[in-house]
């Protein structure tokens, strides 16, 4: 018996439980207690129930009696304890560099920083419009023709196609029609002239915007009910609990509020958009018709789920050309499309007929310099820290001979940059907090940063730690294979060799750099080229009003009081402002006209009298449209300089033209004037008396130069209170929409121009750096040649002269790039600049000065210090 | 009472080891109060109650034997001190005089 119940084992696990948790100082006892007490139990009940209790029993050690380690007098060294000395060490070596090391921070912070803001208006560009549940089965609908031989394609389409697509293609799950409008909205005394549409009741469910009150399927079904954005509804009853409430439009038709949505967001196209009309409510205009013959209608369809979008589009692309068959002579081109909602923002350009790659260039673009700006900085890096590596040296031989492998040498390295770029990190999240509204007001964006979500944390450390491994992992490689034998021994490299190592860095840097400012130069060359181009008009002084409410009807008081009373020294109606192009036509024929001629497109413009006084035109032949003196001249015509080669005209004075159901005779010749893009060139123009289909809803009105702009201004506020006091008094200055042409333009530029100088920043960080090495590397060769007696000047040259070399060679490497993608650019423009030798000089002389003024101050206290004190150092 | 810091575990545990003694250890200690009690006693307990004791000072240790049913392994006994002796009877004194008080009519009416 006894032999067997020595054969009884305690359960092992337990055991090992135990000893996992029990301090080794009383274990013995303590499995020695248990064992017997285990022993004495299997003697009186048996072993099942010893087994339970010698469970119980083992986990009634848990204490933190029996857990707790005895201290010892003996360092007992754990996986911390290295880290520990890691960072302590990268800790003081940060401490005794202040300067390399600040300087090695604020090269990679500014870096981060700049790709950080590039990369969040890649993001908001990215998210464009793609937000909605049902984005991927969204669609717009584009039009595709050949006009001469020109193809063409254009979004709007015609007011019957979304009724029936819906109706005949069961593919279509819904489809909106969409049609902005500026109305005069008003609630009590408040009146507002507001940005909206017009829209299908489905509208909403194809873009699922918040709807704060209000039910979606029915809240633009009603005849009139409106839908209103929150600050709309501030703005208009004071809160944004607005359902029910009326307002009126255009002084004329009451609607009550039947939703309220939430304030559109940023990134979508319809981020104007303060209000929603149901379609019902809709009557075109005289000069639109419901025909397939008008395009003037946004069409937006969502397809059924698991339908595949190519076999639609082959479904219904001869839709329109179907109707417009007898309508226009040729159908044979005309097609319809869908395009994809997630297309609509960075795939958008028209060319040639077809949509392509449009803002995704830019997209492209800047990341591509996100990543160029945060590889610059890397370089920085790299070479700082590789440069001064013999500084560390002997500690690499030290820890080596003490029995450090490579692969924790070179753990210590990286996590020395892995702690200095979080440092670098938490810089750079304040720069950009910083500048985040500067860069809004650049970009025209809202970025923030979502400091309080986890994935944004998470980013920023994935970020912090792809940063330092990008900037650390080689210098930590090229420390770590030091040689112990021959460090300790005090074998150094020469001068040479260590620059040579870094030399390619620098080059590359700064290639990138010259790219860039080749790229700033040539933008702003180019905006200045267009910006001074003459564009036929005297845009000062000029001021548009939309003709709305009662001005129309009182519009001869209206003018003969702002003439009379001396705020204008001439005032017409006209068919829009003449900064933007309102209409085009095509179908002209004169004597003499070929059949292709019908496909010339003219730009349109019409005015009632003195056009080329009120706008500022020149006259080159005959005289001004003038409906009062000569009452046949509500069907006269001026041509542009370009028109009149169109049409291949000997004696163009006289001469009639057919168009819009009307013959036109020809009165006088302009000087050729920009209509629209300032980049463009000039297309034929036809300015014509107000006989035609299109009403002149608008005055243009020169303002009196002999007054304030100030006094002129309330003189035609009081005018237009008087004789139409149920609208606002809104203008437009041609100056102010004229410079709007260039904001585009403008804002990549000063984006180039910003990151640019942010590269050349840290570029420079670096050569400075590198710059001050070299020098002190040198200390001793500098005072052995001014005792010998060399000039301070050659000492100074002989330390510069070298990295005037890199950037030459960085010149050569950069300029063809630049160029490149510079001609890419400007070939968007037909009015544009030629990339000269002015550039490249400029280019050149630039980064040779800041490369010159950055070492220099190195080279110059070099070459000052005193012989005495540098060879007498050791 | 005087101390304080004698817990009734422990004071059971220390009368156990002057009981037990000299072979007071937390086996015997345990088996001891187990039978005493009839209550389940874990030598974890008892343990941690005697380090305790030995930590205040009532209680010294030395390793003692090893056994086969331990494996090989020493036990540790325990012995009581002078302090903790004296600590005993103060405990002790301090009961004996409360239950002296108790009017006998009274302490016959509970057995």
């Amino acid at each position: 018996m006894s032999s067997l119940h020595r054969l009884m084992k305690p359960p092992r696990l337990a055991d090992r439980l135990l000893t996992w948790f029990c301090a080794p100082h009383l274990r013995e006892e303590v499995l020695g207690d248990l064992h017997e007490r285990y022993a004495l139990r299997v003697k009186g009940r048996g072993a099942a129930k010893a087994n339970g209790r010698y469970w119980l029993d083992v986990l009634a050690y848990v204490r933190p009696e029996f857990i707790r380690r005895q201290p010892s007098d003996y360092p007992q060294p754990t996986n911390t304890t290295m880290l520990r000395n890691y960072l302590k060490i990268a800790w003081r070596n940060l401490i005794r560099e202040k300067g390399y090391a600040s300087l090695n921070m604020a090269g990679l912070a500014v870096g981060m920083a700049a790709s950080t803001l590039i990369f969040l208006w890649i993001q908001s560009e990215l998210t464009y419009d793609r937000f909605y549940s049902k984005t991927d089965r969204l669609f717009q609908v584009y039009n595709q023709d050949v006009f001469s031989g020109n193809p063409m394609v254009w979004g709007t389409t015609p007011l019957p196609l979304a009724p029936t697509l819906k109706q005949n293609y069961p593919d279509v799950e819904e489809a909106t029609r969409y049609r902005p409008a500026s109305l005069l909205l008003t609630a009590g005394d408040r009146k507002m002239n507001v940005d909206g549409a017009y829209a299908d009741p489905s509208f909403l469910n194809l873009f699922d915007f918040d709807l704060l009150a209000g039910n979606r399927e029915k809240v633009l079904s009603g005849a009139n009910g409106i839908v209103i954005t929150k600050s709309l509804a501030e703005k208009l009853f004071g809160t944004s609990d607005a359902i029910g409430k009326t307002l009126q439009i255009d002084h004329k038709d009451s609607f009550s509020v039947s939703g309220v949505l939430d304030d559109l967001p940023n990134n979508t196209q319809f981020n104007k958009l303060s209000f929603l009309l149901p379609w019902a409510y809709f009557i075109p205009p005289g000069w639109d018709s419901d025909g397939w013959g008008s395009n003037n209608n946004y069409t937006y369809v969502l397809l059924n789920d698991k339908v595949n979008a190519s076999a639609v589009n082959e479904k219904i692309k001869h839709v329109t050309a179907e109707k417009l068959k007898g309508v226009i002579e040729d159908v044979s081109h005309r097609q319809i499309f869908l395009h994809p909602a997630s297309k609509w923002h960075l795939y958008a350009k028209e060319e040639n007929g077809q949509l392509v790659d449009g803002k995704i260039v830019h997209v492209r673009l800047f990341s591509l310099i996100a990543g160029l700006i945060l590889l610059v900085a890397a370089v920085n890096f790299i070479n700082l820290t590789t440069a001064r590596s013999e500084k560390r040296a002997k500690e690499v031989g030290v820890r080596k001979v003490a029995g450090a492998q490579k692969q924790s040498l070179v753990f210590q390295f990286i996590s020395e940059s892995l702690l200095l770029s979080f440092f670098a990190g938490l810089l750079a999240l304040l720069i950009v907090l910083l500048f985040m509204p500067t860069f809004n007001s650049l970009t025209d964006k809202q970025l923030s940063l979502e400091l309080g979500s986890v994935n944004f944390w998470l980013g920023a450390m994935a970020f912090v730690l792809f940063t330092g491994l990008l900037a650390g992992s080689y210098p930590a490689f090229v420390l770590a294979n030091f040689q112990p034998g021959k460090v300790m021994k005090g074998i150094h490299h020469s001068v040479n060799s260590v620059f040579s190592l870094r030399k390619g860095l620098v080059i590359t840097q700064f290639s990138f750099a010259i790219v860039l400012i080749i790229g700033t130069l040539v933008i702003n060359d180019q905006i200045q080229y267009a910006q001074n181009r003459d564009n036929g008009y005297d845009q000062n002084n000029l001021l548009f009003m939309n003709m709305t409410g009662d001005l129309s009807t009182h519009y001869a008081p209206f003018q003969q009081e702002m003439l009379h009373n001396g705020a204008a020294v001439s005032v017409s109606k006209s068919l829009g402002p003449i900064t933007s192009l309102n209409s085009r036509q095509w179908g002209l024929s004169w004597p003499g006209s070929t059949k292709a001629d019908k496909d010339v497109e003219f730009d349109r413009f019409a005015a009632d009298e003195s056009f080329l006084k009120t706008t500022g035109t020149r006259l080159i032949a005959g005289r001004d449209i003038d409906v009062r003196s000569y009452p046949t001249d509500s069907t006269a015509v001026l041509l542009n300089e370009t028109a009149v080669k169109t049409m291949h005209l000997k004696n163009p004075i006289g001469t009639s033209i057919r168009f819009d159901s009307h013959d036109w005779h020809v009165v006088g010749i302009v000087k050729d004037f920009i209509f629209a893009s300032p980049y463009e060139p000039i297309n034929p123009v036809v300015v014509h008396g107000p006989a035609g289909s299109l009403p002149l809803s608008w005055i243009s009105v020169r303002l009196n130069p002999a007054n304030t702009t100030a006094q002129n201004l309330e003189i035609a506020e009081t005018l237009a209170k008087k004789y139409n006091p149920g609208y606002p008094f809104e203008y437009i200055f041609a100056d102010e929409s004229y410079k709007a042409k260039f904001a585009d333009e403008q804002r990549t530029g000063s984006l180039i121009s910003l990151f640019t100088g942010l590269t050349i920043i840290i570029s420079c960080l670096g050569l400075f750096g590198l710059a001050a090495y070299t020098a002190q590397q040198r200390t001793k060769e500098i005072g052995v040649r001014k005792v010998l007696g060399a000039s301070v000047t050659s000492i100074i040259g002989l330390l510069t002269k070298e990295f005037i070399q890199l950037v030459g060679i960085a010149f050569v490497i950069g300029a063809p790039i630049g160029w490149w993608f510079m001609e890419k650019w400007l070939q968007d423009y037909s009015y544009r600049i030629a990339i000269g030798a002015g550039v490249f000089l400029l280019t050149l002389v630039s980064a040779i000065l800041i490369v010159t003024l950055t070492v220099s101050v190195q080279a110059i206290k070099a070459a000052l210090t005193n012989p005495v004190k540098s060879l007498r150092s050791e | 009472m005087r101390r304080s810091d004698l817990g009734e575990f422990e004071e059971v545990v220390l009368l156990a080891v002057a009981a037990l003694s000299p072979s007071a250890y937390s086996v015997s200690i345990a088996e001891e109060l187990e039978h005493e009690t009839g209550n389940a006693v874990s030598t974890g307990a008892v343990h941690a109650a005697l380090q305790r004791l030995e930590q205040k000072g009532y209680l010294r240790s030395e390793l003692g034997e090893a056994t086969a049913e331990r494996g090989g392994r020493r036990k540790r006994l325990f012995t009581v001190t002078a302090l903790g002796g004296r600590v005993l009877s103060d405990v002790r004194a301090v009961r004996n005089r409360l239950w002296d008080r108790i009017i006998p009519n009274i302490r016959l009416e509970w057995s």
